[in-house]
């Protein structure tokens, strides 16, 4: 089942004054399942592909279908909705609220689709648990490693049972063991549950571990290859 | 679990967080510090009023006012004696026989408001024998006798037993004149009164004033309650009971008093606006600061799903949380201070002209309206929710995609 279209997708920055072509007609497409790494120099639009199919920023001209809904014609408050029940966010620094403990931090997501205090602490549980951080629960990220703050970004990013997962960059700021170990989870959440993961990377072993390869230069696919893995 | 967020969000910089509520409690603090030192100011200068002049109530004929003749008396004060013994307990009633004229010495005369009064009577009602400094209040039985003030002894270079003389028109508005021995010399605490005010004893001036027609004539009887609620209901009363005469209150007689009284209310909401005016803008910029710092994180939180309503509430909250901290902090400061100074009073001596110039008691107990503190804490809600407003809606015009730099 497609999840993902993108047809002709143009981002131009400062279109008035001196316009950047970040993306140069990208047509993609997205099944459910897919565990898609998104490859390219620097500048090569990685970043801006994902930002507009996460629905954070918005074409300059084309199309994103996202579960059969044109993102691009939604509002922003519509945006924020779609983005809380469609899609989970895995950033590269982490982004967890500093205020808030592990268990919080996944539960909030679902505070804000307004399930239940009981739903929510099971399943903030249930996928803690899953990432390895089942004696963490009670900790503020500052108690946390990278790693293991990373994991519970993971975790949030599926607790709200998102049709897809866009993580940019995941492992930049790890280290090698701790890049592993995220990659561990989420092939296993991918494989065993079935969820989508799509990253932005520069990190040859998350490249070593996609099974699609989508490599982009100067804001157009320059390839699209699968890969056993 | 916004609340709750809200709350720890306060905490992060607890140093930055301590300042803002130490302001708040501090300005709270201060309004009603300020506001406690006006009313007890206002209410020193209100209970003076009565108790030294004015008093709760007065009678005139009714033409009195507006010509103060000789002629416009009232009727005998012993009825209106009576009735009050019969309606009002705790009620201290004078009868003063008034008129206008010139006080003169060997040396320099002074135009001046004769009052006649009966002794016991007057104390009870004005307090006067408690305000002479020289000489005595009326104790022996000598013809005569007059008390003038300290100022009016100076300006008059007299003293005790010096011979004034008094001149003023008899109720057949032929000028009399007599010559009177100073007695005693008293000191109200009000400049304006001490200038304008001699007192002799009743009997001597009606003897000089009066007509076959009125042998005692009286034009005024001052009414003192200890019951100072009873006014209203005790000034309608001796209007039913006497109505060929005027009985007015205080606040008429003296619009200086209620001029006093109408700006106890209004002078505690000026200090409260101005205080609570500054503090916005110290509250804005800081809740300004502390949205700033996390434009990061305000944008992740919208790009996981926080709507604007939501993160416009936990801003607003944050900004709430830090003032309903503070202003407990400042009541209390508040009431603390207000109880103290209002048991033991502020020595303001060390002005002491120019409080006496203003009828103002030299130590000022400081009280507040009870409803002042409901004021307060409307005033720093209200103050809190707007000054959360502009950086909540800084906060809600992020962009996510531009504060996140990227996802």
């Amino acid at each position: 089942m497609e999840v993902i279209k993108t047809s002709n997708i143009h981002k131009v920055y400062n279109p008035n004054k001196i316009p950047v072509h970040a993306l140069n007609g990208v047509d993609l497409s997205i099944e459910q399942g897919e565990f898609t790494a998104i490859v390219g120099p620097s500048g090569s639009g990685k970043t801006t592909l994902l930002n507009i199919i996460g629905g954070l920023d918005s074409p300059s001209e084309g199309t994103v279908m996202i579960d059969q809904t044109d993102i691009s014609q939604l509002s922003d408050n519509q945006l924020i909705d779609f983005r809380k029940e469609k899609i989970g966010f895995v950033f590269q620094a982490y982004n967890l609220i500093p205020v808030l403990t592990a268990e919080e931090n996944v539960s909030f997501v679902m505070l804000l689709q307004k399930v239940n205090k009981d739903q929510r602490l099971e399943r903030a549980r249930e996928l803690l648990k899953a990432v390895g951080l089942a004696d963490k629960m009670q900790k503020r990220p500052s108690e946390l490693s990278g790693g293991q703050q990373q994991r519970v970004a993971v975790a949030r990013a599926l607790a709200s049972k998102p049709t897809f997962v866009l993580a940019d960059e995941p492992t930049a700021n790890l280290d090698s063991k701790s890049s592993t170990d995220l990659l561990d989870i989420m092939a296993q959440l991918n494989q065993e549950e079935n969820i989508t993961f799509i990253f932005s990377t520069h990190d040859q072993r998350v490249i070593d571990r996609a099974r699609r390869i989508v490599t982009l230069v100067d804001g157009k696919i320059d390839s699209d290859e699968e890969q056993e893995v | 679990m916004i609340p709750l967020l809200a709350w720890r969000n306060i905490w992060r910089n607890p140093t930055r967080s301590v300042v803002v509520i130490l302001a708040i409690g501090l300005g709270i603090w201060a309004a009603m510090f300020m506001s406690g030192f006006a009313t007890g100011m206002a209410q020193s200068y209100i209970d003076n009023a009565i108790s030294d002049r004015v008093s709760h109530l007065q009678i005139h004929h009714p033409e009195y006012a507006k010509d103060k003749d000789a002629q416009f008396t009232v009727g005998p004060a012993g009825q209106v004696g009576s009735y009050l013994e019969r309606q009002a307990s705790g009620a201290h009633y004078s009868p003063r026989t008034l008129v206008s004229g010139m006080i003169a010495s060997s040396k320099a005369s002074r135009g001046i408001q004769v009052v006649g009064i009966k002794a016991a009577r007057e104390a009870a009602v004005t307090g006067l024998g408690e305000k002479i400094i020289e000489g005595e209040y009326f104790a022996s039985d000598r013809k005569n006798s007059l008390l003038i003030s300290s100022r009016m002894a100076d300006k008059l270079d007299a003293k005790i037993r010096s011979r004034l003389v008094l001149t003023f028109q008899d109720m057949n508005r032929d000028i009399t004149s007599a010559a009177f021995r100073v007695s005693g010399i008293f000191e109200s605490g009000n400049n304006a009164y001490d200038d304008a005010y001699v007192f002799v004893r009743q009997t001597d001036l009606q003897r000089l004033i009066r007509t076959e027609e009125a042998s005692r004539p009286v034009h005024e009887i001052a009414i003192y309650l200890e019951e100072a609620q009873e006014v209203d209901r005790l000034q309608a009363a001796l209007q039913n009971q006497f109505p060929n005469t005027l009985v007015e209150n205080y606040r008429q007689i003296a619009p200086d008093v209620q001029l006093y009284e109408s700006m106890i209310g209004s002078v505690s909401m000026i200090y409260l606006a101005i205080i609570m005016l500054a503090l916005v803008f110290g509250i804005v910029n800081t809740m300004l600061m502390a949205v700033l710092e996390r434009v990061k994180e305000l944008g992740m939180l919208m790009a996981i799903g926080m709507n604007k309503v939501r993160v416009f509430f936990m801003i607003v909250l944050e900004t709430v949380f830090l003032s309903l901290v503070g202003a407990p902090l400042g009541m209390l400061l508040g009431w603390a201070s207000i109880a103290y100074v209002g048991e033991y009073g502020l020595d303001l001596s060390a002005f002491s002209s120019t409080m006496k110039m203003y009828g103002l008691s030299q130590v000022v107990y400081f009280e507040v309206d009870p409803s002042l503190y409901g004021q307060v804490a409307v005033a720093v809600t209200l103050t809190a929710i707007t000054a959360s407003i502009y950086p909540a809606l800084k906060a809600i015009r992020l962009k996510p995609v531009e504060a996140i730099r990227k996802i």
